[in-house]
């Protein structure tokens, strides 16, 4: 229940400097070499395989999963910026130039989909099966006909760069804020923004539930949960949040802010990872259970492929690795104020929450192809077909897109780390728990 | 956000401690006026009357059998569940205000989570009575606890929702009566002390057993206040969990309408809804009554009518969703139960209560002019309460009425003892509350001592490197 | 500030009464605000103290560090306790629904972890709840309703505007009055010594308290008592019956005695020569399958030439699709969809360990392809060694259509190459 207000320490050292240039060369050096690394590996691969057509598509689909990764950690945090002005918070303060840096980068991933959008938008159909012929056959697929409209590469490109547009917007529009009011000082500028704060959150949430629906739900196109928008939106936290604390310390480490971030402000971070560990688990769960009681076979292929079969022990893995294990510990004080027990749980986290996407994402690759030369398309065919076949493409497109995302948020890491002059600074700095 | 400003306020002798005093004084009174405010025995006597009606239709119910009531075959679950789920949609506002805005250091809760917490009981109460009477044999509710009997192994069934309920449902009253009564022992303490400096000795002894002796020691106060920490982070899960069970009753089923996995996190935000709702139903009335305004401020209103608006968009966000996907699924029985909802014969129930009440009554929030008229807001308050009614009678009657087989379909009309025992329910939970405002603590004392700017008083100056 | 005239006394200044009498417990000072309590407090310890403690009407915010104490393993122990109520909630559900008594609910594992999560979450939380609860009272040593310090009345304000040290004569340090001095200086405004009584009597609990206690205790005791007697003794009396229930209802059952009519039976059977309407079922090949032969009645090894109706008939495609449709719902799962015998209930049997054959309808070794027509639908009809008469549930067209349907099956299951028309054969290998 304290109340202490501090002012910015004098000897802080609170511009960004050369930060963000070494972070975006950081990053250009590793979408280079990791995305560079995996076309050469696709090149190297003979032929296609798991029922497509061309060898390109477990690089597209590793690349989606690396590009969702990088697209949460922005979706995360703009989250966190909009929910601080809604509720009137007082810690997120001292970070939050840092937030706006990382939600500055949906530019930069967005322009990074076009990898895979574009080649759905031009008739590549071994991403997504609902963009294949076979998919319309509607003897094959009649519960595919009646929404061939809302999932036809055209219209699916368009809410892409509407959804975008609208990340990119929102960004952009409480970074441009926040940064007026380090020139002019003026407080009305957080009321503005905590007027905006409602609406703001409204079109984020639809955002992001039709984010999660379209760009990796749609791909079982057969398939479907009320929930999947909020557990995509769930998991993301845990990655956003995680992100958050490795690139705070990472600033820190250069000397920046180093009086400003305490202990304090980590406590709140570890809080909030844990907050989405269990939230994440408790909606996953809800929409697991309730299709796994409902049992109706339509629902229950998704798990299917999930729950018997090889993809069992990544299921296992995540319940272990990225709910339990965490969930324990992170429920400690401790764990969420020593710094290197912080920074051990943030990378563990984010490794998870990969593998979350991976998991949500792979299933969907094998696609059952029968003799009849119909493509009866993802969770079908026998349970063997469907093999955790972890590939090296996995792994270096990830990487990849994490120098992209990377670039993305350095090119916003400039003039000040801190908002000097926003007038809940005083109360962040001084913040302590309870 | 008042208190940051004063932080550290001037030192002058005694001038921190006339602040508590006066604190404790304007709570105290509540409980110590000789004699009770006339609206508020008239308020008690009707809830009375309503309570008797309850207790007569009860009888009836439990006497003759649930056949007096309008459920049929096909529309087996009906105002009883829709009451159950509604009434303990209404207990979560109580847990949420305080263990999920202590957690969230949002101190605007402290003048109003006692009693915001005394509703949790009493509407769990009333929601624990309908599964109770449904069960036509409420006798016989013994055979959902786990005992050895002398019927060779004859244990619940665990695989069923019904008996996650039962579980979810007592954890939860559990929980909130010990938090509650937990959160009460210091305010206790000092009605005890009152008690005595004004030579009440019988009421002195009871407040004095009731409190265990709580003496405001330092290093008691350190474990109490460790425990209560612990005891919200334990009290949000659960308030997360008790609604997703209930939702579960429903999405476990295969039932068109009922069976969808947004159920649990959209019940919930309901519940949150509903529950501000009836805080601010009951709190607006009985802050004139009893001269609270200057603890129960305007501003707490507010934050009150934000939050409202928050969960009613969420609330309205899964209606969304949930249209988006009987469409997007192709399931032809999901879409028509939609459309049956809109347009089908109990269209009124979804315009008149579901989209009025929690996607138009929202929007009014925004408006602060109307934030700042209570009146106005307790009116809109009532409409929530109906449309979460409402919403509850159209996942549960409404989409039984309309199920699978067209030979199955029918309509739903309660009878008078459907409205008799939801009547009473409101008539005890009326009742309760306001003994409670009479008798106990309303307020928490010791936590508004502790969230004003004279807690920190005589301090070391804080201001840091001017 | 306030809004309403105070009824109680004032009690924060003039001369305060102090006991006087037995031996001395230690000193009470009292602070004007929480920020001095906090300075002072941290005085007391720096000074050596160890048997003080703070009083206050809330939680001073930073007298935890003043006054050195340490934090509390508490939590600890609420999670060992949340974790013994989730681990319990498991085995109680194993032990009921799987291990006591296995069930099988809508096809799902007798042990079905999802299933049983809800609960072990709830009694978790649960204990964890209840841990914390009385884990903190027992932890304060409370209740505790007498403390010395109550006797001074000032220290009654302490839960409501007043801010104290106590500090114990039976600490080492303590002195009187070089204690007295350390708090003055430390900023009290007012310092009490704190007197025990001076009669020993009222040190103990009254006796009256403790008989109450121990009568409270003993009257609780007696339903439960008498639950155990009821559980281990024998009794020749009815159940008492509480709620009847529908257990005594004003009318007769079946085959019990009734003195209204003659036989003294409450049973009325049917009048004997009387048929209903539309149930003569004179037509012995359709309703019976026989026709007649040299030695009387014989199985028909044909089908009907006529419905009762006077409808022709016809073995065609509808008939045969009739019968699949019947066969499938009907047949299916003893004899299995192919007809050998492999349906879903022979299988369960075998998978929990037991033996039971259902007759393979197509193999010629099991003889039922050689049978006659009627025989065939004679079994339908009544049944067979375990098989139950399917007469209830499938009217005589519909047994007629699966038997139809049921020689399709043995043809086109013991088919040869042969039967395939010869520009064809190549096509299939």
């Amino acid at each position: 229940m304290s109340a202490l207000v501090k002012s910015l320490h004098p000897d802080e050292k609170i511009k960004a400097g050369k930060l963000g240039s070494s972070m975006v060369k950081a990053g250009i050096g590793l979408a280079i070499v990791f995305l560079g690394l995996s076309v050469i590996l696709v090149l190297a691969r003979g032929t296609a395989e798991a029922g497509h057509d061309s060898r390109w598509a477990r690089f597209f689909f590793a690349y989606l999963t690396g590009w969702c990764f990088a697209v949460t950690v922005p979706i995360g945090m703009m989250w966190l910026i909009v929910l601080h002005f809604l509720v009137r918070g007082r810690w997120v303060t001292a970070v939050r130039r840092i937030c706006e840096a990382m939600t500055g980068a949906f530019l930069v991933v967005w322009i990074a989909g076009l990898v895979f959008m574009l080649p759905v938008l031009f008739g590549y159909t071994d991403l997504y099966y609902w963009s294949t012929h076979d998919a319309h056959n509607p003897l094959l697929n009649p519960i595919l006909q009646h929404k061939t409209g809302w999932l036809s590469p055209g219209f699916f490109f368009l809410r892409y760069l509407l959804y975008g547009a609208i990340y990119i917007a929102m960004a952009w529009y409480f970074s441009k804020k926040s940064r007026e009011q380090d020139e002019s000082g003026d407080p009305k500028i957080t009321d503005t923004l905590r007027k905006v704060a409602g609406p703001g959150m409204i079109i984020y949430a639809m955002v992001t539930c039709m984010t999660g629906f379209d760009l990796m739900m749609s791909l079982a196109p057969k398939w479907w949960s009320t929930i999947y928008g909020v557990t995509f939106w769930g998991s993301g936290c845990v990655g956003a949040f995680s992100a958050l604390a490795l690139i705070v310390l990472w600033i820190q480490r250069s000397g920046r802010l180093v009086h400003s971030i305490t202990e304090e402000h980590y406590h709140d971070i570890g809080k909030w990872m844990f907050s989405f560990t269990f939230f994440w688990a408790y909606v996953q769960f809800s929409q697991f259970m309730l299709q796994w009681y409902g049992n109706m076979p339509e629902e229950t292929v998704w798990y299917k492929y999930r729950m018997f079969g090889d993809w069992q022990w990544v299921s296992i893995a995540i319940l272990v690795g990225f709910w339990a294990f965490p969930f324990v510990f992170l429920m400690s004080r401790w764990t969420k104020r020593i710094v290197p027990s912080l920074v051990f749980f943030a990378v563990w986290q984010l490794v998870f929450h990969w593998l979350d996407l991976y998991w949500n994402i792979m299933p969907q690759y094998d696609w059952y192809s029968p003799s009849s030369g119909l493509n009866m398309g993802p969770l079908s065919g026998p349970l063997g077909l469907h093999h955790v076949a972890f590939d090296p493409v996995d792994i270096t497109t990830w990487f990849g897109l994490i120098g992209v995302l990377l670039i993305g948020i350095g090119v916003n890491l400039k003039g000040n780390l801190i908002p000097v002059k926003d007038p809940t600074l005083g109360l962040s700095l001084g913040h302590e728990q309870l | 956000m008042s208190t940051a400003e004063a932080a550290a306020p001037a030192h002058e002798p005694g001038k921190a401690r006339e602040a508590f005093r006066a604190v404790t004084r304007d709570v105290a009174w509540v409980a110590e006026a000789p004699k009770p405010h006339k609206l508020w025995l008239v308020a008690l006597a009707i809830s009375m009357c309503a309570f008797a009606i309850g207790i007569y239709s009860i009888y009836k119910v439990v006497w003759t059998g649930i056949g007096v009531w309008g459920n049929s075959q096909t529309v087996a679950w009906a105002w009883d569940i829709t009451n159950f789920v509604w009434w303990i949609g209404i207990g979560h506002a109580g847990t949420l205000i305080s263990a999920v805005l202590y957690l969230t250091r949002q101190t605007w809760r402290v003048s109003i989570n006692r009693s915001a917490e005394a509703m949790t009981i009493f509407a769990v109460m009333a929601a624990g009575l309908f599964p109770l009477l449904h069960t036509g044999r409420p006798w016989f509710a013994w055979w959902m606890i786990p005992l050895p009997n002398d019927m060779g192994s004859i244990w619940p069934q665990f695989r069923s929702p019904l008996m996650w309920d039962v579980f979810a449902v007592s954890t939860y009253l559990t929980t909130s009566v010990l938090f509650w009564y937990m959160g009460m022992v210091p305010d206790l303490a000092t009605f005890r002390d009152r008690c005595v400096a004004r030579g009440k000795n019988v009421r002195a002894i009871i407040y004095g057993v009731l409190c265990l002796g709580w003496r405001g020691s330092a290093r008691h106060w350190h474990r109490y206040e460790r425990a209560y920490l612990i005891l919200a982070g334990l009290a949000t899960p659960l308030v997360f969990s008790v609604h997703s069970v209930v939702s579960f009753d429903f999405a476990t089923s295969q039932n068109p309408g009922w069976h969808t996995t947004i159920f649990p996190p959209y019940f919930v935000a309901g519940a949150i809804y509903s529950g501000f709702a009836m805080v601010l139903t009951l709190l607006l009335p009985l802050r004139y009554l009893f001269n609270l305004q200057h603890i129960i401020k305007q501003t707490h209103i507010h934050a009150m009518c934000r939050v409202m608006m928050g969960m009613g968009m969420c609330v309205a966000f899964s209606y969304l969703t949930e249209f988006f996907i009987a469409w997007y699924s192709g399931n032809p029985f999901e879409s028509f139960v939609f459309l049956n909802r809109c347009f089908g014969p109990f269209w009124w129930v979804w315009w008149l209560m579901m989209f009025w009440g929690n996607v138009c009554i929202p929007q009014f929030f925004w408006s602060k002019w109307i934030r700042n008229h209570n009146v106005i807001i307790w009116i809109l308050c009532i409409f929530v309460n109906i449309g979460m009614w409402g919403e509850r009678f159209a996942i549960i009657g409404v989409s039984l009425s309309r199920s699978f087989l067209p030979s199955n379909w029918s309509y739903y009309t309660p009878t008078r003892y459907d409205v008799g025992v939801f009547v009473g329910t409101i008539g005890m939970f009326l009742m309760l509350f306001l003994l409670f405002f009479r008798f106990a603590p309303v307020i928490a004392i010791s936590e508004v001592k502790g969230a004003s700017p004279e807690a920190h008083a005589g301090g070391p100056s804080i201001g840091g490197h001017h | 500030m306030s809004a309403h005239e105070d009824t109680s006394k004032e009690t924060g200044s003039g001369p305060v009464s102090v006991p006087e009498g037995g031996e001395l417990y230690g000193l009470l000072a009292e602070f004007d605000t929480p920020g001095e309590l906090i300075t002072a407090a941290r005085k007391v310890k720096d000074a050596g103290y160890t048997e003080f403690d703070s009083f206050s009407p809330f939680p001073v915010h930073g007298i935890d560090t003043a006054m050195g104490i340490k934090r509390t393993i508490l939590p600890l122990v609420i999670f060992g306790g949340g974790f013994c109520g989730a681990m319990g909630g498991l085995a109680l559900q194993w032990y009921c629904n799987v291990y006591s008594w296995g069930w099988n609910i809508s096809g799902k594992p007798t042990w079905s972890i999802p299933a049983n999560i809800p609960i072990a979450y709830e009694c978790g939380i649960l204990l964890a709840v209840l841990t914390s609860f009385f884990g903190m009272w027992a932890a304060n040593k409370l209740p505790q309703v007498w403390h010395p310090f109550f006797r001074l009345e000032r220290f009654g304000r302490t839960t409501d505007d007043g801010f104290f040290i106590g500090i114990q004569a039976s600490d080492e340090k303590f002195d009187q009055t070089a204690t007295k001095r350390l708090l003055e200086d430390a900023g009290a405004i007012a310092i009490d010594d704190c007197h025990l009584d001076p009669d020993p009597a009222r040190k103990t609990m009254p006796k009256w308290i403790t008989a109450f206690i121990v009568a409270s205790t003993a009257f609780a005791l007696i339903p439960f008592a008498i639950a155990a007697k009821a559980r281990t003794s024998k009794s020749s009396e009815p159940h008492i019956h509480i709620f009847s229930d529908m257990d005594f209802q004003p009318k007769y059952k079946s085959d019990t005695a009734m003195d209204l009519f003659p036989d003294d039976r409450a049973n009325r059977g049917e009048i004997e020569g009387t048929i209903a309407r539309g149930w003569l079922e004179d037509d012995d090949l359709f309703y019976r399958g026989l026709v007649p032969g040299e030695n009387g009645m014989q199985w028909t090894t044909g089908f009907p030439t006529t419905y009762p109706d006077g409808e022709k008939f016809v073995v065609d495609e509808k008939l045969l699709a009739r019968g699949q449709n019947r066969f499938n719902i009907y047949c299916t799962p003893c004899h299995g969809y192919d007809g050998h015998g492999q349906g879903m209930v022979p299988t369960r049997v075998a998978d929990s360990g037991g033996n039971w054959q259902a007759r393979n309808l197509i193999d010629p070794v099991f003889g039922i392809p050689m049978i006659p027509n009627g025989q065939l639908f004679n079994t339908i009809s009544n049944g067979f060694n375990t098989m139950l008469g399917y007469a209830a549930q499938i009217p005589q067209a519909d047994r007629w259509a699966i038997v139809s349907y049921v020689r399709a099956l043995q043809r086109a299951q013991n088919a040869t190459i042969d039967d395939v028309p010869a520009d064809q054969r190549s096509s299939i290998r």
